[in-house]
């Protein structure tokens, strides 16, 4: 009995030490999910008719590999986010219209991505050895297929509001992929 | 003469035949050898050698496929090619693989397929050299950089816009023109401080993760010369109340001035952002060498600014570009703080009134009511615990923003709560750990006393002494030897069978498990008893140090056994 009173109390003490260690990490968490609420709420206000455009649907085969939970390094999954926020930033910067979109939030939008991927790239991604890998690839495909969609429909707002669906759907992986900044 | 016409014929014949057979084949032909794909930017180009052997008019045509559709695709602009290469531009996702086969042609007949071993277009393409543009002012030269690949938003490139870094070299075009190297992600720069009549120079080469791409040719151009009316100089940004100032200098006095602004990362993309800038509100066409604006209007994180000056004729170049991360000089408003007694430790409680920034730390200061000794404390979390404190003492708080980033900015304190601290002479927290060691060696100790005197007591002091037993037995009426299960008497009993196993027939009552075994055990060392006194004391005296203390109490019981152990020895 005695044992195993040491042996919690020895649990306990290695817990709130590494608690305070990673408490940097777990600010940065935080960072990222404000930032993620924020991007939400700013993509939602696409002025979209959703009731018309179910037509318009399509796969664009987001990587499983990322939508299924697995032990990810910190560094893998900031450089996944990293990766998205990127592409998401593309994506409404070249191909964004105004019949679709009020400029003001577009850029509000902008900043808050930029914001973000600058504090990942002075944090976890510092000494990022950059190379592709095969994830990031399957990311860069996924979306160039959105990229190509909209594209091919003159960026209507039928089209941009299937892709709005599609970005908000994947906000909620970006804050799963947060989890692991705590290693 | 017919003999040699009919020879003629039959060669004819057989020349048919050989003509006619290598037709029906269709393999005559060799596929090309060593077929190889570059890609530079959106540029695919296949090259291959034709195999030795063929002669005259060989044609190649190439086919592809990617991964996303099953058959083979004739390749446009490389059908029937009679050189040794061919430019394509596919327009496919070029981050999915694709595969490519070539063959040679001759008239009607055709090679096998040779075929390339597929990859990924990305993986494999190489950087070409970025375009570049450049604008001459008086003393400053505007570099406008486009990334390598097609502006038409069909590159291989354009999904990639925001990860390009640009190596820059500039120099004047002297005898004595130093190189200055410059590295930017910018899509725009600019080179302020220049001579002006000169010229400079520029080359630039690309860069995209481990990507990098040869240097572009040098570009050169001629600053202009002195403009009359020169741009403002040192501007500034401040923060006034709830307001914004831009201030500038000018020697002039008839002059209004206009100020524009920018987002920061509008510099980082390449489409067309030369008429980005916006103008600022209350800062068009001023006569005064500052504006003020509103801090609602740039609630954002970076910005750049420009001014320039007009005479109703002519307007100068804009000013240097002031870069300004808002975060530096916005104010930050105080938190609220409370409070909570917990014995002798306090619960602070710190709550930004308006959730501003992210990156807040808190600088706490306590201070016992009555001595003016102030603790200072900073935290990142907004619930903090102050323990090791006086109990029954009146503690004073006040607390303020800290923002760690790069500037030591703070906000002003906050209101001073004061608290009492609880009474208690509870362990706060720091002390639990201790006391639990103490407790648990206390245990340990106890239980080590235990033993320690059972033994002491089984050795120094047992309670059974042969001759009571002795005066006990004759006590006893002979009933309780038959009627072994009574109740009352049976309670910490044992009986010896076999004169070789001492088995205990109740249970004891203490869950002292290591007594059982021990007497388990032991009992294989009583062995063989013998008709000896001095042997019959031994076993008595092994059996008794096999009982419990508490089993000397009932010397009936004893007996019993005793005189099982005379019966049988006897």
């Amino acid at each position: 009995m005695a044992s195993r009173c040491i042996l919690q109390i020895a649990l306990l003490l290695s817990f709130t030490t590494s608690l305070s260690l990673s408490y940097d990490l777990l600010q940065l968490q935080q960072q990222q999910r404000s930032s993620n609420s924020a991007c939400l709420k700013l993509l939602r206000q696409v002025k979209g008719k959703p009731e018309h455009c179910q037509q318009d649907r399509m796969d664009f085969k987001f990587p499983e590999e990322i939508k299924q939970p697995r032990p990810f390094q910190k560094e893998m999954a900031a450089l996944v986010i990293q990766e998205m926020l990127q592409n998401i930033f593309v994506i409404i910067r070249k191909e964004f219209s105004t019949t679709v979109w009020n400029k003001t939030i577009v850029d509000d939008l902008l900043d808050k991505l930029h914001q973000q991927m600058d504090r990942l790239k002075s944090t976890i991604l510092q000494e990022r050895p950059e190379d592709t890998n095969m994830t990031t690839l399957r990311l860069k495909s996924y979306y160039w297929r959105i990229s190509r969609y909209l594209t091919a429909r003159e960026n209507s707002i039928c089209a941009w509001t299937v892709v709005q669906a599609e970005l908000i759907s994947k906000f909620p992986i970006i804050n799963s992929l947060t989890d692991y900044f705590q290693d | 003469m017919l003999a040699s016409l009919e020879a003629m014929a039959l060669v004819l014949v057989a020349g048919a035949w050989r003509g006619s057979l290598a037709a029906a084949d269709g393999k005559s032909q060799k596929a090309p050898e060593t077929v190889e794909v570059s890609i530079i930017d959106d540029v695919f180009t296949l090259q291959w050698n034709g195999s030795q052997e063929s002669v005259g008019n060989v044609t190649y045509s190439a086919d592809y496929a990617t991964s996303e559709m099953d058959n083979w695709i004739k390749l446009p602009g490389c059908q029937h090619i009679t050189g040794s290469k061919c430019d394509f531009f596919p327009l496919i996702n070029f981050y999915e693989e694709i595969k490519f086969r070539v063959r040679a042609e001759e008239e009607n007949s055709t090679s096998s397929w040779y075929y390339v071993d597929p990859f990924i277009p990305f993986q494999k393409a190489r950087l070409g050299p970025p375009e570049v543009r450049l604008e001459a002012e008086d003393k400053a030269v505007i570099i406008y950089l486009f990334r390598p690949g097609k502006r038409d938003g069909t590159s291989i490139w354009d999904m990639d816009a925001l990860s390009f870094e640009f190596s820059l070299v500039f120099w004047e075009n002297s005898s004595h023109g130093e190189e200055q190297e410059i590295k930017t992600n910018f899509y725009i720069s600019k080179m302020y401080d220049l001579s002006t009549e000169t010229t400079y120079c520029l080359k630039a080469k690309a860069r995209l993760s481990w990507k990098v791409s040869a240097y572009s040719p040098v570009y050169c151009i001629n600053t202009t010369a002195e403009h009359k009316l020169l741009p403002p100089e040192n501007v500034t940004f401040g923060a006034r109340n709830q307001s914004y100032v831009l201030t500038w200098e000018y020697r002039d006095v008839n002059v209004t001035f206009r100020a524009q602004w920018l987002h920061a990362f509008s510099k980082l993309t390449p489409w067309d952002n030369s008429n980005e800038w916006k103008q600022i509100p209350n800062c068009e066409n001023v006569r005064t060498t500052y504006c003020v604006f509103p801090q609602s209007v740039f609630q954002k994180k970076e910005y750049y600014f420009r001014v320039q000056a007009s005479d109703g004729n002519d307007t100068s170049f804009w000013s240097k570009e002031k870069a300004v991360q808002t975060e530096m000089y916005s104010t930050i408003l105080p938190p609220v703080v409370s409070m909570k007694s917990t014995n002798d430790s306090l619960h602070v409680f710190v709550k930004a009134p308006k959730k501003q920034f992210d990156t807040f730390t808190y600088e706490i200061i306590l201070w016992e009511n009555a001595s003016h000794t102030e603790r200072k404390l900073v935290s990142k979390r907004s619930d903090i615990i102050i323990p090791g404190l006086k109990p029954l003492t009146p503690y004073c708080i006040k607390a303020r923003v800290l923002l760690q980033d790069k500037w030591n900015k703070t906000s002003v304190f906050s209101a001073v709560v004061c608290e009492k601290t609880k009474p208690g002479a509870a362990a706060s927290i720091p002390w639990v750990i201790p006391v639990i060691v103490i407790l648990l060696l206390a245990v340990i100790a106890f239980c080590v006393m235990k033993l320690l005197w059972k033994c002491f007591n089984y050795v120094f002091f047992p309670v059974f002494k042969p001759p009571c037993s002795i005066e006990h037995f004759s006590e006893q009426p002979f009933g309780n030897l038959l009627l072994s299960t009574s109740e009352e008497q049976t309670e910490k009993c044992f009986i010896i069978e076999n004169t070789q196993s001492v088995i205990i027939v109740e249970e004891p009552e203490e869950t002292d498990e290591d007594y059982r075994k021990y007497s388990s055990q032991s009992s294989q060392d009583s062995g063989n008893y013998s008709n000896e006194d001095e042997s019959l004391g031994n076993q008595i005296s092994e059996a008794l140090l096999q009982l419990k203390p508490q089993a000397l109490s009932c010397p009936g019981e004893l007996v019993l056994g005793l005189s099982s152990l005379g019966l049988h020895s006897s």
